[in-house]
């Protein structure tokens, strides 16, 4: 056995056992880990030079981006890496880096790349020759900027995979459009992403097909054949592809989609690997509340007598109109309470669906007047406006629409909090995102490949906010925590938009339609212009460090030049749940608080101890588990920090074994009123028997 | 046609201590082995050196789990007097039937057809395997009408195997597994252990039970029983465990491992422990955390989702003016 595997081990038994961080323990696992491991399979070369040439002779790095740069610029960037003195935090980076990232020789044996290269090349890749950007970019990277996974892991790479994961498609209700989006499906899976699709828009089970009722199969066997797919279009069988659909509450397969997760459906409908998620508009809460049935449709009646498809319409503004039109159908009744139950009771069975609060996002939306966000994505935290595209016969040419293709980014809040200049940090982090979304090019799916081109999206988020606010000695979910949150955001959002207007500024191009965006015509900026003077609470502030407090003059000012030049940027931020990459830097995941102090992380090739970041016998106290924070403080949070956010952010709830589903239904609630835009997973603890039985005998 | 007076149970009052807590606890963590996908393990499977042992290990796990379906928690239960805890015994046994079947299920998934009609005849040849199974099943099928000491010792070997002897068979997927190989069979290991351990926590607290009723002499008698009956089987697990593991160089984590297993079984029926404290293999103790482990939503289904709780959404559940 790896003797480093077993350290890694005994910090968690030890822990269990003892109550008592052992982490020499894990010290002492990282060191041996490069003792047996990493530096017996590194390849040695002389110095810089040789290493860049040979791995660019035997094809493992592309020579185009390297050609663009002179060798002495490179050496100089190798060394300004070199410097920060990197060391891995824990095992758990060291291994997750090694194991997964690092470039290796094609039969695996050999590692061909440390920490620091894997950063220089990935700078000198998205540069695209811009030396000082190249600079920029090691100093952000090496400080408090992390590229999400396709970006770090296939940067410069000559045999990869794409930069970008995160699709967005959207089905019409035509057999030509279901078998296009299958066949992009099986295209992006291949390329490494998780994909989402909307079926909000099909019609339901038993509608009529070209005229004659009960013909139509309804969303569920849709949902299987986009399963199949993923499944079968995997990265080199190194993992499965992903996928999750969307539908809306009000269609009227609403209840087989709600249960297709449970372990003991029947077969026929039963979705093993797909992820779901419903949309809920605010009239159904409001029906819920009020103790009311709600009407189910079928898109097809709605298109036909309004020529908008069920997913382009507001369902909290149509539905009265919707019921009192006769030649809509009211497909079925159901107690809105009842059926919302009955999601409570499929969530804590699987975890599923995710929930997209349509009104939450679509009143907020700074493009809604180029349309509405419809759906999200596999993590629920991108959420962009989407347009249909019309697919035709084959003797016919296709009209392509928007869908989306999202690369992400993500800001180490507990680094970002010591750099000298946050402004800049930002400012590199969005132009390397800029520079990721213009080399992508989907060309299998024009619709995306489309939208990439025109709105340049982009996601720049966060993580490591637990770890920070331990650091600070604030606790997860206090006021003060929620106030740090508000100011950090808040910086966040107003340095993101003056770096998009800038870059709009020099490229003298702004994103497809900016000039109706709420942005253009400051709408965005009113709360900001009028806000009262923040009054943080003085640890908030101090927690924030170098990161400036945004004052209502300055919105006023960037509202100005915005109005001026425009943002290149149709979005630009999300927070992503960050899994394996806040493990690379011993970071906490996202804004979420730590699962346990000492985390198990059982990947699909490895167990892994993670004690974590800045965790000691000390501080412990401050690491309250996630099933421990108050459900309601961490929507406080997530909702302080959802209003500088202009997409969404990933938040999963955590709830314990002894919950009900009416508790769960009420935390959600509390997540809608609150004007959250997304829940992820409801993730559970089951409480083991020792728990339960343990105050009793 | 007989006169008995047949009595129905009444759920609606407690009889037995904890049974119904027992009942919800089991229900809660329903599974079946189709959820777990083990056909991902068939590469690793293709070129695992210690295929032999790997099998051997799930074979003899069949066998012990299937004495436990057909005959422990049955006769258990056929005896057992208190109408609660003879359907949380019955329940018991649904699951051993489930786990079973689930060892079926990862051979038909790594094995051929001739591999699998191999083992089953092995599972009748090894002496070591018999020699536990008709230890146990005879103690089970000693068990008398109105005789509470056959019953007490039934239950107490019935801890003593679901507590105990299976764990040299658990090692070693949990061992593997922990290293990140064949890790979605290690994954149906870990749900039976869940199950496993309610079962030893629950037999052995009715059998704490029914102790305490007995007299001092009657009690000291069935203490040096279950310690006779212990060693004897603790000896029977040693040679089992040179026998399967041979090759390996695993044995001595092993026996240590069950060592401390065998002195978890002894508190479970509230006898003090038999052997002294040693160190356990660390990534084996960190296999049977119950908790349920992190994932992300690339990889496998997670051990941690279970059955609802119900209740209704009432008006209250709008009423937030403790909060806003």
């Amino acid at each position: 056995m790896k003797t480093f595997l077993k350290l890694n081990n005994d910090v968690l038994n030890r822990y269990n056992t003892t109550g008592l961080l052992e982490l020499e323990k894990d010290r002492e696992a990282t060191r041996r880990y490069f003792l047996e491991y990493v530096n017996v399979r590194l390849r040695y070369f002389i110095d810089i030079e040789e290493k860049i040439r040979y791995l660019v002779e035997e094809g493992y790095y592309e020579k185009e981006f390297i050609e663009l740069y002179d060798i002495e610029f490179i050496k100089h960037l190798y060394k300004k890496a070199y410097d920060y003195n990197f060391r891995f935090p824990s095992f758990m980076s060291a291994s997750k880096f090694y194991d997964s990232y690092a470039m290796k020789s094609r039969d695996g044996e050999e590692i061909l790349e440390k920490y620091e290269d894997r950063i220089v090349i990935i700078a000198l890749y998205l540069a695209q020759g811009d030396t000082d950007l190249a600079e920029r970019a090691v100093e952000a990277m090496m400080e408090a900027y992390q590229p999400a996974t396709p970006t770090a892991l296939n940067s410069g790479k000559k045999a990869r995979g794409e930069l970008v994961s995160c699709f967005k498609l959207s089905m019409d209700d035509s057999m030509n459009s279901i078998a296009e989006n299958i066949g992009y499906c099986l295209e992006l899976s291949r390329l490494g992403g998780g994909v989402g699709v909307n079926l909000t828009d099909l019609r339901p089970l038993g509608d009529p097909i070209k005229g004659i009722l009960n013909r139509a199969s309804g969303v569920i066997p849709v949902a299987k054949l986009l399963e199949n797919s993923f499944s079968y279009s995997n990265q080199l069988g190194q993992r499965n592809g992903s996928g999750v659909v969307y539908l809306n509450i009000f269609h009227a397969d609403i209840e087989n989609f709600i249960s297709s997760k449970k372990p003991n459906a029947d077969d026929k409908i039963r979705l093993a690997t797909l992820s779901t998620g419903i949309i809920l508009p605010s009239i159904f809460f409001e029906l819920m509340k009020r103790d009311k049935d709600i009407v189910l449709f079928s898109p097809y009646d709605i298109y036909k007598e309004y020529g908008k498809r069920m997913s382009e319409i507001s369902i909290t503004e149509m539905y009265y109109e919707l019921l009192d039109n006769p030649k809509i159908r009211k497909i079925k009744r159901l107690n809105a309470r009842k059926l919302y139950t009955d999601v409570k009771k499929a969530q804590f069975e699987s975890g599923y669906p995710f929930e997209i609060f349509d009104d939450n996002v679509n009143e907020v939306h700074p493009l809604k007047n180029i349309g509405r966000v419809q759906m999200s994505n596999l993590c629920t935290e991108i959420l962009q406006v989407q347009q249909k595209s019309i697919i035709t016969d084959q003797d016919e040419p296709n009209e392509y629409g928007l869908d989306v293709s999202c690369n992400l980014g993500s800001i180490d809040i507990h680094e970002a909090s010591k750099v000298a200049d946050f402004g800049k940090l930002v400012d590199t982090a969005m132009r390397l995102l800029t520079n990721v979304s213009q080399m992508t090019h989907i060309k299998n799916v024009p619709s995306v490949a489309k939208a990439n081109k025109m709105m340049h999206s982009v996601g720049l988020g966060v993580m490591n906010l637990h770890g920070h606010l331990v650091t600070q000695g604030i606790m997860y979910g206090s006021k003060e925590s929620v106030d740090f949150i508000d100011g950090f955001m808040e910086a966040l959002n107003y340095y993101s938009i003056k770096s998009s207007m800038e870059i709009a500024k020099e490229r003298g191009e702004t994103f497809y339609q900016f000039e109706k965006s709420e942005y253009a015509n400051g709408n965005y900026f009113e709360s900001y212009i009028n806000k009262e003077e923040s009054e943080y609470h003085p640890e908030s502030i101090r927690a924030l460090g170098n990161v400036p407090i945004i004052t209502a003059a300055m919105w006023k000012e960037l509202a100005e030049e915005v109005k001026e030049h425009g943002l290149f940027h149709s979005y630009r931020l999300a927070v992503a749940p960050t899994g394996s990459i806040s493990y690379i830097r011993s970071c906490t995941a996202s804004i979420s608080p730590c699962t346990e102090r000492v985390e198990v992380r059982d990947y699909a090739d490895s167990r892994t101890i993670y004690p974590m970041p800045y965790l000691t016998n000390d501080n412990a106290h401050l690491y309250v588990e996630a099933y421990d924070v108050n459900a309601y403080d961490l929507i406080d949070l997530y909702a302080a920090a959802q209003k500088h956010v202009d997409q969404g952010i990933s938040m999963t709830l955590y709830v314990t074994d002894a919950w009900t589903t009416e508790q769960l239904a009420k935390i959600y609630i509390y997540a809608w009123m609150r004007g959250i835009k997304s829940v992820y997973y409801v993730r559970q603890r089951l409480q083991t028997l020792e728990e339960c039985v343990a105050c009793q005998i | 046609m007989s006169n008995l007076v047949y009595e129905a149970v009444n759920w609606n009052k407690p009889t037995s201590e904890l049974a119904q807590i027992f009942w919800d606890q089991q229900w809660k963590q329903i599974w079946f082995p189709e959820e777990i996908a083990v056909s991902k393990d068939v590469k690793q499977w293709q070129s695992f050196e210690h295929q032999e042992t790997y099998k051997k290990v799930f074979a003899g796990l069949t066998l012990l789990d299937t004495v436990q379906t057909n005959i422990g928690m049955n006769q258990i239960a056929t005896y057992a007097t208190d109408l609660q805890e003879k359907a949380v015994f019955t329940v018991f046994g649904a699951f051993e039937a489930i786990h079973a079947k689930s060892y079926s299920y990862i051979f038909t998934t790594l094995c051929t057809n001739a591999e699998i009609d191999e083992l089953f005849e092995w599972v009748k040849k090894n002496e070591y395997l018999q020699y536990k199974a008709n230890k146990i099943g005879d103690i089970y099928n000693a068990i008398e009408e109105g005789n509470p000491e056959s019953l007490w010792k039934a239950m107490f070997s019935s801890v003593m195997l679901e507590s105990f002897l299976f764990y040299s068979g658990f090692f070693y997927p949990l061992y593997l597994g922990g290293q990140g190989i064949l890790r979605n069979s290690a994954e149906v290991i870990s749900l039976i252990l869940r199950d496993e351990s309610i079962h030893g926590v629950a037999v052995g607290f009715f059998a704490q039970n029914l102790f305490k009723q007995f007299s001092k002499e009657k009690q000291d008698e069935l203490k040096v029983w279950g310690y006779e009956l212990l060693l004897d089987l603790y000896q029977n697990e040693m040679s089992y465990t040179d026998d399967v593991y041979a090759e390996t160089g695993l044995s001595p984590d092993v026996k240590a491992y069950v060592r401390y297993n065998a002195n978890k079984a002894l508190m479970n029926v509230g006898f003090d422990a038999m052997f002294p404290e040693e160190e356990v293999n660390p990534i084996v103790m960190n296999g049977i955390r119950n908790e349920g482990s992190t994932y992300d939503f690339f990889s496998q289904k997670g051990s941690s989702y279970a059955k609802a709780k119900m209740a209704p959404i009432t008006d209250d559940t709008f009423d937030f003016k403790n909060r806003i």
